[in-house]
């Protein structure tokens, strides 16, 4: 980015941080803030250790210094300008999860597709958050990072205290770090011990990722049933020969053994055969864990991007979502703050992309687009602006 | 009223309640005649939890004495601890008298497990008689130390925020909150007069534990061992102590390496004092994170990964039998000590059974 892209885009970000209102963090104040500016980005120097006493200082911040990226901590400290981490005097951290298109498997290369993908997966985090977590509605606030994906923080309060290792305890719960199928199944066959123990907690066994796993099973059981070739589909597993196919198919038409599977009683099941069972419940697995960046989880002092900021890689708005907000949501879209004014840059490489519901297919050179276009190229640095 | 059950769990706060309501002074406790019994059996809880169980009196067979010897021991052992101060001991201690405790608790009914529970603060959830609910977060602050893949939060029930809990379950985990809250009130600031006045009792418990720590101290990680290091490390050490600067994936190796084998996150950021570009404070930032808020999270990289960025140093012939350097320290270690054993006749008690060192695979 040349000088004068740069103090284009100052001029630019400066203008929405007078006209656009902040979101501000619970307990702001308590907050260690840190700042990337235009002329440093560059270098990634991150101006860190600052802290703000009211609203008003914040904005007179933003629109003077005009930082390319806003940060601020997921932890509240007790001193959160302290210069020396160890002084800030941790006092919890909010619970954060990044959902990066880079960590999806299978990943496109076409930016609006990366974020349909990761936009699914960060509705299923949802689920698994207010399921399983059962974390309410008000406590999870979803962010668009005007980058490749989304975060999710909650504020609850139940959850400020947790350290490190119990925040990975969470993530290994999402990506089904550690799952064991055979404490999941709590099959006696596979746990002599339980045979002691009663069958207490049977009690509750749809939950969790017994439930998830269960409905996994008994639609792969009724998806292969319902198929014209069931007895192939049962029969590719290892095995599985004819006769226990048939066995199988003939006890999912059995009405009532049935239901028992579905009330999560796999014990006929099992006593056919144990191995399919956990078979399809590690290709259920598979399907149903979720990738999400466990670092920034783990770090009870990161610091995360400011919703309502300018993103200074994209241009875009680091956007707060509701739940039904986030389904109908078209970052390309609905995180554009600039208009359409004419706009001269020099491409510098060959540019295809969609914004804003347009198609753009750019050469090299000097063109003119639309503002809102312009900037997103000028922010990633594959052009320069011409006046 | 019942009240057996401050006699068995004495480190509950009704307990303390009950002794301050007594108003027995220190100096009565430490001197009078009429509590020998209870400072012997004080000491004695100390020395059978370093042994190995520390049991506790049948419920049934608790009198009006044998309660109280049994109620005012427990601040003795408190003082007894205070006064040695020894990590070592105060974790042992903490671990056995919770043990006991939770073997108790199993079998106690569950109105007395939802009390107990409400005495540390811990929201349990009847469902049933032997099925309880807890709240997730409360359930990872009392698991977060049990390495076994069963006590993992994805391998539970849980249910809107919930985990579901056998009154077995429910016994161990109050077992993790006993051994914090005891280790957590530990140690009480004496003087050292006060000290010098219990010498006896001293005496016999340090004598005790010299006895215990010599069994596993070659085998104690918290002493570090440098011949044992692999040639990597060891080629890391001489080039930061030569003043030259390590590239950082070398840095990160050699750090967590060592935090992993048990030095301190102090004992390292003085490794690094020499360092030409040393700024202690960003050290000690880098260091923390490596070691983590709780423990060693990171895991040193494997040879392989030592290899790919061109860290692998001085390969020796154990280096190629294995393939990551902390096997290679831990090999080397046990090594040495068979041959050491050779001459002596040692065993190996690693005496770590509470392995709250953090690290987890």
């Amino acid at each position: 980015m040349d000088s004068r892209t740069r103090s284009y885009i100052k001029k630019k970000f400066k203008s929405y941080y007078n006209n656009f209102p902040l979101y501000l963090p619970h307990d702001f104040k308590d907050r260690e803030w840190g700042f990337i500016l235009l002329d440093e980005a560059f270098n990634a120097f991150m101006r860190r250790h600052k802290s703000f006493g009211s609203e008003g200082e914040l904005h007179e911040y933003l629109t003077s210094m005009i930082p390319a990226h806003c940060y601020y901590s997921v932890a509240y400290y007790k001193y959160p300008s302290a210069a020396n981490m160890s002084d800030k005097g941790w006092s919890g951290s909010d619970l954060i999860f990044d959902l990066d298109a880079d960590h999806l498997p299978n990943a496109p290369n076409n930016y609006s597709e990366m974020l349909d993908n990761v936009k699914v997966e960060t509705l299923r985090l949802y689920d698994f958050l207010t399921k399983d977590f059962g974390f309410s509605e008000d406590d999870i606030q979803i962010i668009f990072s005007g980058g490749r994906g989304y975060h999710i923080h909650i504020t609850e309060d139940n959850i400020k205290d947790l350290d490190s290792n119990q925040r990975r305890e969470v993530i290994d719960y999402l990506s089904a770090k550690g799952l064991n199928l055979s404490h999941l199944f709590h099959h006696k066959r596979f746990v002599p011990e339980l045979q002691k123990d009663g069958d207490d907690l049977d009690l509750n066994i749809n939950s969790g990722w017994r439930k998830r796993l269960n409905a996994y099973i008994i639609s792969y059981l009724q998806d292969s049933l319902d198929s014209s070739n069931a007895l192939e589909v049962l029969t590719s597993h290892k095995g599985i020969g004819e006769r226990k196919a048939s066995m199988i198919i003939d006890l999912c038409k059995d009405k009532k053994e049935l239901n028992k599977i579905k009330e999560g009683n796999f014990n006929s099941l099992f006593n056919i055969d144990k191995n399919l069972i956990l078979s399809i419940a590690e290709q259920g697995i598979e399907k149903i864990r979720l990738n999400i960046d466990e670092p920034v989880t783990a770090d009870i002092k990161r610091l995360i991007r400011l919703p309502g900021s300018l993103h200074g890689g994209s241009g875009l708005k680091v956007i707060p979502l509701t739940y039904s907000q986030l389904k109908d949501f078209n970052p390309l879209v609905d995180a554009i703050v600039f208009n359409e004014t004419p706009t001269l840059i020099n491409i510098q490489t060959e540019q295809k992309f969609e914004l804003n519901g347009m198609k753009f297919d750019l050469d090299v050179g000097i063109q003119e687009i639309p503002e809102f276009a312009a900037i997103y190229l000028m922010c990633r640095g594959v052009a320069e602006h011409e006046s | 009223m019942d009240q057996t059950y401050l006699a068995l769990y004495p480190f509950i706060p009704q307990a303390s309640e009950h002794v301050k309501g007594l108003g027995i002074s220190v100096d009565r406790l430490l001197e009078s005649r009429a509590f020998e019994s209870a400072r012997i059996r004080g000491k004695e809880r100390i020395i059978e939890a370093l042994e190995g169980t520390l049991t506790k009196p049948y419920p049934e067979t608790l009198d009006e004495t044998s309660f109280m010897i049994e109620l005012l021991s427990y601040p003795f052992s408190r003082i007894l601890l205070s006064c040695i101060d020894d990590n070592y001991l105060t974790r042992r201690y903490a671990l056995k008298e919770a043990e006991s405790s939770s073997t108790l608790l199993s079998q106690s009914d569950s109105q007395f497990l939802i009390e107990f529970s409400t005495e540390f603060g811990i929201n349990i959830k009847p469902v049933t008689s032997t099925l309880f609910l807890l709240h997730f977060t409360d359930y990872l602050h009392l698991s977060s130390n049990m390495k076994e893949l069963e006590w993992k939060l994805v391998n539970r029930k849980m249910d809107y925020g919930n985990v579901s809990l056998s009154q077995r379950d429910l016994a161990r985990l109050l077992q993790e909150a006993i051994k914090f809250k005891i280790q957590d009130s530990l140690p009480l600031e004496l003087s050292s007069e006060l000290c010098e006045q219990l010498e006896p009792y001293l005496k016999e418990i340090k004598a005790k534990l010299e006895e215990r720590k010599k069994n596993f101290e070659r085998i104690d990680t918290s002493e570090v061992d440098t011949d044992s290091f692999p040639p990597c490390v060891k080629y890391a050490i001489s080039q930061v102590k030569s003043g030259s600067n390590l590239p950082h994936s070398m840095r990160f190796a050699m750090t967590s390496f060592l935090l992993n084998i048990g030095m301190s996150v102090d004992e390292v950021v003085n490794m690094f004092n020499i360092s030409p570009d040393f700024d202690e404070e960003k050290t000690r930032y880098q260091i923390e994170h490596i070691a983590g808020a709780t423990g060693n999270t990171y895991k040193p990289p494997s040879c392989n990964t030592m290899k790919t960025y061109g860290n692998c140093f001085g390969e020796d012939k154990l280096c190629t039998k294995l393939s990551h350097p902390l096997t290679y320290y831990k090999r080397k270690q046990w090594l040495t000590s068979k041959q050491d054993s050779n001459q002596s006749e040692t065993k190996d008690e690693s005496g770590n059974e509470d392995s709250d060192d953090g690290i987890k695979e």
